[in-house]
């Protein structure tokens, strides 16, 4: 009976990871077929292939590019430290203070996840333009994307936080450190893998942003902006090939970590054996 | 001197901070959606016009409509395929749960508009699928270029990592052990998932749902460019109206629907959950 079971279970299990590797291949398939694209005299029909690195060429000698390049840049950097920040500070305090108001301030943290990018767009475009008189500007379009970001890094840190053993604190608190020293050298050297997760998510939502970023920049370019408007005319190899560049780095970093957790060197919070 | 709370200390920057950029804003087109707009100007005269001329333009009501049933085909498909996918990397991940989670975050990387104009050179005519069925000498698929599925499939694409996370989020907090408990007790792996396993989960399933739907219905890029020319979506329009049309008054009234459209939703799967039954401690006892 046991090994009838156990073998069902056996099965379930290949089962299951079969379709984990069926969503990696169709989530990477476009990615491929973008990198592929890059290297294609004609991306608008690359098949047969025949390849070239003129893409590449043309992203390094067009300037609008490193404009758009660097104004994502900024917007990732500034919505995800903001966001790591804003949320880690609600989060420790959501855990550690415990309040009759915890609920309130969790759907506070939390409510962004819940209003569509679409709406955040244009409803600050709306506020900052007609009540505020502000054109669209960079700092706008870092506070609008943090928005999102802080919610998605409040969710990420709280679940990895809810585990946290504050008896650590309090006995550093006991032997006399300050609150502020026991974050540095209790709690964060801990915690910070999900901190870093956090910043990773809010970076990389705000970087790829297109709604909420286009609606607060106007002419400012941004990398998904730049896309979105070249799409009229199709869309540039450029874009492409940058593209292919970006996988490229993640890859690499992708790589380096499976090489860390392979050796044990870092654990990224894992406690099991 | 008084002592400054330290949870306000804490937590209080962020609530600020989702004040004044995200509700403000909102009651700001709640405000609009009353208001008149003329040349590009929006003027204060209060007025139920725009609500009006949503009722009254069935183009409005099938946009909704269409975006309404889109997102709810793409939440189940995403439901049932994103459970056995968590569930396997919540327990069968071992050390490298985090990386298998994060390989499905990591398409991020690459903005929505180049991975949608990938879909479509992969989906189109004369993309990968439909080049090498010409090749072996099949038809094309046509419900793969330009149609509702083809939209539908990109959605699916675009927030089945966002399902995946909550569910599993939720899966490594879950106490396995319990199955054991189930299976000691006699029930059958069936019996146990649906008597233990799915209700102490449902809360982060139930994120996981709205968490693809909101977006969905809000939808603008992927069925302009992968839904062909019937697939107009209510996002689509909404975008229009603070863009080429500039009417921002019907705008902000639109705004004001997928909102509460939002809400109904978020309020309907916070009518599913009960805490009590659901296995909720109330966060880190401490």
């Amino acid at each position: 009976m046991t090994s009838v079971g156990d073998r069902a279970e056996a099965w379930r299990r290949r089962a299951m990871s079969l379709l984990l590797w069926l969503l990696y291949i169709f989530l990477y398939a476009p990615i491929l077929y973008v990198i592929y694209a890059s290297f294609s005299v004609d991306i608008v029909w690359p098949f047969p292939p025949s390849f070239t690195t003129d893409a590449y060429a043309e992203l390094f000698d067009n300037a609008l590019y490193a404009d758009a390049l660097a104004n994502s840049l900024l917007i990732g950097l500034g919505s995800g430290a903001v966001s790591t920040l804003l949320a880690t500070a609600g989060v420790i305090g959501v855990l550690r203070y415990p309040s009759r108001h915890r609920g309130l301030i969790l759907i506070a943290f939390l409510a962004p996840l819940f209003v569509a990018e679409l709406l955040i767009g244009i409803s600050s475009l709306a506020f900052n333009a007609r009540l505020l008189g502000l054109p669209g500007n960079l700092f706008s379009a870092i506070a609008a994307n943090a928005v999102e970001g802080t919610a998605f890094a409040f969710l990420i840190i709280l679940a990895q936080l809810v585990r946290y053993d504050w008896q650590m604190d309090d006995a550093a608190m006991v032997f006399g450190a300050a609150p502020v020293r026991c974050f540095w050298e209790v709690t964060l050297p801990t915690i910070w893998p999900s901190l870093l997760g956090a910043f990773l998510i809010s970076f990389i939502l705000a970087f790829n942003n297109l709604e909420i970023s286009f609606y607060n920049l106007g002419a400012i370019p941004t990398l998904p902006s730049v896309a979105w408007g070249s799409l009229r005319f199709g869309l540039g190899p450029e874009l492409f090939a940058l593209a292919a560049l970006t996988n490229g780095l993640v890859f690499v970093l992708f790589a380096v970590m499976y090489v860390l957790m392979r050796t044990g060197i870092v654990r990224f919070g894992y406690r099991g054996g | 001197m008084k002592r400054f709370p330290p949870l306000l200390l804490l937590a209080g920057p962020g609530i600020l901070f989702i004040l004044v950029t995200l509700i403000l804003p909102l009651a700001a087109i709640f405000m609009f959606s009353f208001w008149r707009t003329e040349s590009y100007e929006l003027y204060a005269d209060w007025n139920l016009d725009n609500y009006r001329t949503l009722m009254r333009e069935p183009a409005y009501l099938v946009f909704l409509l269409r975006s309404g049933l889109g997102a709810l085909a793409t939440s189940l498909i995403c439901l049932i395929y994103a459970w056995p996918v968590a569930y396997f990397i919540a327990r069968h991940g071992g050390r490298y749960r985090l990386l298998l989670v994060l390989l499905l975050a990591a398409p991020f990387f690459t903005g929505v508009i180049l991975r949608i104009a990938a879909l479509q050179g992969i989906l189109g005519p004369g993309g990968l699928i439909n080049m090498a069925l010409g090749i072996l000498g099949f038809q094309p698929i046509a419900a793969l270029m330009y149609t509702q599925t083809a939209a539908t499939i990109g959605h699916v694409y675009l927030f089945i990592p966002f399902m995946v996370t909550a569910i599993y989020l939720s899966l490594v907090n879950f106490n396995f052990d319990l199955l054991e408990t189930a299976k000691v007790n006699g029930a059958g792996p069936l019996r146990a998932f649906i008597e233990v396993t799915w209700p102490l989960n449902w809360i982060g399933t139930a994120i996981g749902i709205v968490l693809v739907f909101i977006p969905c219905l809000a939808s603008a890029v992927t069925p302009r460019f992968l839904g062909g020319p019937r697939a107009t979506s209510f996002g689509m329009s909404l975008g229009q109206q603070f863009g080429e049309t500039g009417t921002w008054a019907l705008g902000s009234a639109m705004g004001v629907v997928l909102f509460l459209a939002s809400l109904a939703v978020l309020a309907l799967m916070g009518l599913t959950v009960n805490l009590k039954r659901s296995g909720f401690t109330g966060m880190g006892t401490r």
